[in-house]
């Protein structure tokens, strides 16, 4: 305990110098920023950001990057309260009742019980990453290369069973993903590997590329398709501070969401998502009057926006401890630390302490500027709702190849985007959804390299990974988690969650 | 967009009742057959030490499983058309960006940001070209302020021969 409150201290030392705090603001300004506004996501938004972080310190990097990320959890609630769009997915929930709240004339309450519900959930998710740090990382000693890739298949199983629509076509796409990380040099025996003789793909696709064609390039054509009719609440705000009442109604359900949230955003394989369905539906189950949810209960906000915010932060646990993206954005960051030369792994908190407590200690701060910055800044996010999505997507796309362009300074970079983001295009048309893809590219090289390691270890014996207890334990765990998704029970369930 | 009947499902004519799961297969066991050639030359090695060829032509066994499995789902049960393709969307988009890869370094950030963001501006019946054009400089500028200026970025800015060369 006492030493968690020396690391967390010392985190504190890094993040309080006036570089890291403006990043840290950056970073949260940027992720409200893309929050709020539909058809921007965090991953297209990191994606963009990451070269122009190279030049950085590698921890103020990660503090930005991360900044963006949770930053748009905040921004998210806020489209989805006053313009009844989820700026972000995982605000689906809030736009329920946080909507009828706004059009009640409680936009304020609801805007700042959501700041007030993220901030908690935010504050307890930040220790509660600092507790379980520690001890995770000792786990992850007794993990060889056979738990490893256990646990990464775990890791892709959960992604399955949480992607939204068909499993086949997530299992495409993330065998998509790990197909496309094996061209390249083989990192064993340097052979070529699909390379088709073009010397740039020797080091493989590379990540910022894909990222950005995927989900830069091809989200714009995406929403080109799909016009989109912004109803922006009119009409006053109202007191964004929630009365008494309303506040105490609140107490119950931020507790439940913080710790819903907290503990799947843990879980591999973006379990961050479930976290507002889990808490909508315990407030709802638990409500003495179920009828008043869809109708502006202030429960209904509270919940799921502490969830929301409690499992991005958590979501970060698998990533600093094990090495393991448990989602897109986590896969993202993977990149970015590679580049500043840190593996990801439990050897991240033993060599470069002032990196990891800095960046955990940095999420606190985010979050206490989230919540001073945003509540008095509400009007300029809802004036920016205003900008039109034509003057939106140009813009977004200089973005997308001034930000390619500047990471290798080739020219070749920026067709490739356009070439993924038709790819992308083509994905979503034949109706897959890319995410799940970008998973499968960062954790495949991982995985075949330490599937390679543990066959060599038994000699080929493809047995040891039912032998060893950990490796089985994680291995049961998937497939359990299959046939319960196969049997749809879980996938209807979710749909449940929509349609009730 | 595509018209709400297209998007639909409606009884279908033919053996094909679910086209988006149809084609999507087929596409994909094209792909798979790509994969088994691209990677034919690559030496599978053995359990105890496997070659570079192994994971991804177990990779794209899998892979054309499920494209069978998409190709049959197709055929067995009623589901969703194939979307229609917009024409103009992804043209211009994809020409702004095109048109930046050929430009950024013979004229620099300063001629080829705007060139790319009017190109691609058309790429929505909503876009006006007024608005647009002024909007492109606007924004031109403060990347070169940020990128340039700020970032200090290696970014060429403003190339016209024997007159700039930033």
């Amino acid at each position: 305990m006492t030493e968690m409150f020396s690391n967390l201290a010392l985190g504190f030392g890094v993040v309080f110098t006036w570089q890291n705090l403006l990043l840290c603001f950056i970073g949260c300004m940027v992720g409200t920023l893309v929050g709020v506004l539909p058809g921007v996501g965090p991953i297209a938004t990191i994606a963009m950001l990451m070269p122009l972080t190279f030049k950085f310190e590698p921890v103020g990097a990660l503090i930005m990057l991360a900044g963006i990320y949770y930053g748009a959890q905040y921004g998210g609630s806020t489209t989805a309260i006053l313009v009844n769009i989820p700026g972000e997915a995982t605000s689906v929930v809030t736009v329920l009742d946080g909507h009828q709240m706004a059009k009640q004339g409680r936009a304020g309450a609801a805007l700042g019980i959501a700041a007030i519900g993220s901030f908690f959930a935010g504050s307890v998710a930040t220790l509660f990453i600092a507790a379980l740090a520690l001890p995770l990382t000792k786990l992850a000693l007794f993990f060889g290369p056979t738990e490893y890739f256990s646990l990464m298949l775990m890791g892709l199983v959960f992604a399955l069973v949480l992607a939204s629509g068909s499993i086949l076509r997530a299992v495409v796409m993330i065998l998509l993903g790990v197909l496309l990380s094996t061209v390249g040099t083989d990192g064993e025996t340097g052979h070529d590997r699909m390379t088709f003789g073009i010397t740039s793909l020797s080091d493989g696709f590379d990540f910022a590329v894909l990222a950005m064609g995927l989900f830069g390039i091809a989200e714009v054509m995406r929403n080109l398709d799909n016009v989109e009719t912004r109803d922006v609440v009119k009409g006053s705000i109202g007191n964004l501070l929630p009365t008494a009442a309303e506040m105490k109604a609140s107490f119950a359900p931020i507790l439940r969401g913080t710790f819903l949230g907290s503990i799947l955003g843990i879980l591999p394989g973006n379990g961050a998502v479930l976290g507002p369905f889990a808490s909508y539906s315990v407030e709802k189950r638990m409500a003495k009057d179920p009828s008043r949810f869809g109708k502006g209960a202030i429960e209904g906000v509270a919940g799921p926006e502490a969830a929301n915010n409690a499992g991005a932060q958590t979501s970060f646990i698998p990533l600093l401890t094990l090495g393991i993206p448990p989602n897109a954005v986590m896969a993202l960051m993977v990149g970015a630390m590679t580049i500043h030369g840190i593996i990801p792994g439990p050897t991240v908190m033993t060599k470069n302490p002032k990196l990891f407590w800095g960046m955990i200690a940095s999420m606190w701060i985010g979050n206490l500027m989230l919540l001073i910055i945003n509540l008095p800044l509400v009007g300029m996010w809802v004036r920016l709702l205003k900008v039109p999505y034509r003057l939106m997507f140009p813009a977004i796309l200089m973005f997308c190849c001034i930000g390619i362009y500047s990471v290798n300074n080739q020219y070749q970079d920026v067709l490739a985007i356009a070439l993924f983001g038709l790819v992308g295009y083509g994905f979503i048309k034949f109706g897959f959804e890319p995410a799940p893809l970008l998973l499968g590219f960062v954790l495949g090289k991982l995985m075949e390299e330490k599937l390679r390691q543990a066959l060599t270890l038994s000699r080929g014996d493809l047995s040891v990974f039912v032998t060893h207890p950990i490796s089985l334990v994680l291995l049961l765990i998937a497939a359990a988690l299959l046939t319960m998704a196969l049997s749809s029970g879980m996938a209807k369930k979710r749909e449940e969650v929509f349609t009730e | 967009m595509s018209s709400p009947e297209a998007s639909s499902t409606r009884t279908p004519s033919g053996p094909i009742r679910g086209p988006q799961s149809f084609y999507a297969g087929l596409v994909l066991l094209a792909f798979t057959l790509f994969v088994f050639w691209a990677s034919k030359d690559l030496p599978g090695g053995t359990m105890k030490s496997m070659g570079p060829g192994m994971m991804p032509r177990i990779l794209a066994t899998g892979l054309g499983l499920c494209a069978l499995a998409l190709i049959i789902a197709g055929l067995r049960s009623v589901g969703a058309q194939l979307e229609r393709w917009s024409i103009r969307g992804p043209v211009f988009v994809l020409a702004g960006v095109i048109l930046f890869a050929f430009t950024i370094r013979s004229v620099g950030l300063a001629l080829a940001g705007p060139l790319a963001m009017i190109v691609s501006g058309f790429a929505s019946p909503e876009t006006k070209t007024k608005e647009i054009v002024i909007f492109s400089l606007v924004m031109t500028a403060a990347c070169v302020g940020l990128f340039w200026y700020a970032l200090k970025l290696p970014i060429p800015i403003l190339r016209i021969p024997g007159l700039f060369n930033i």
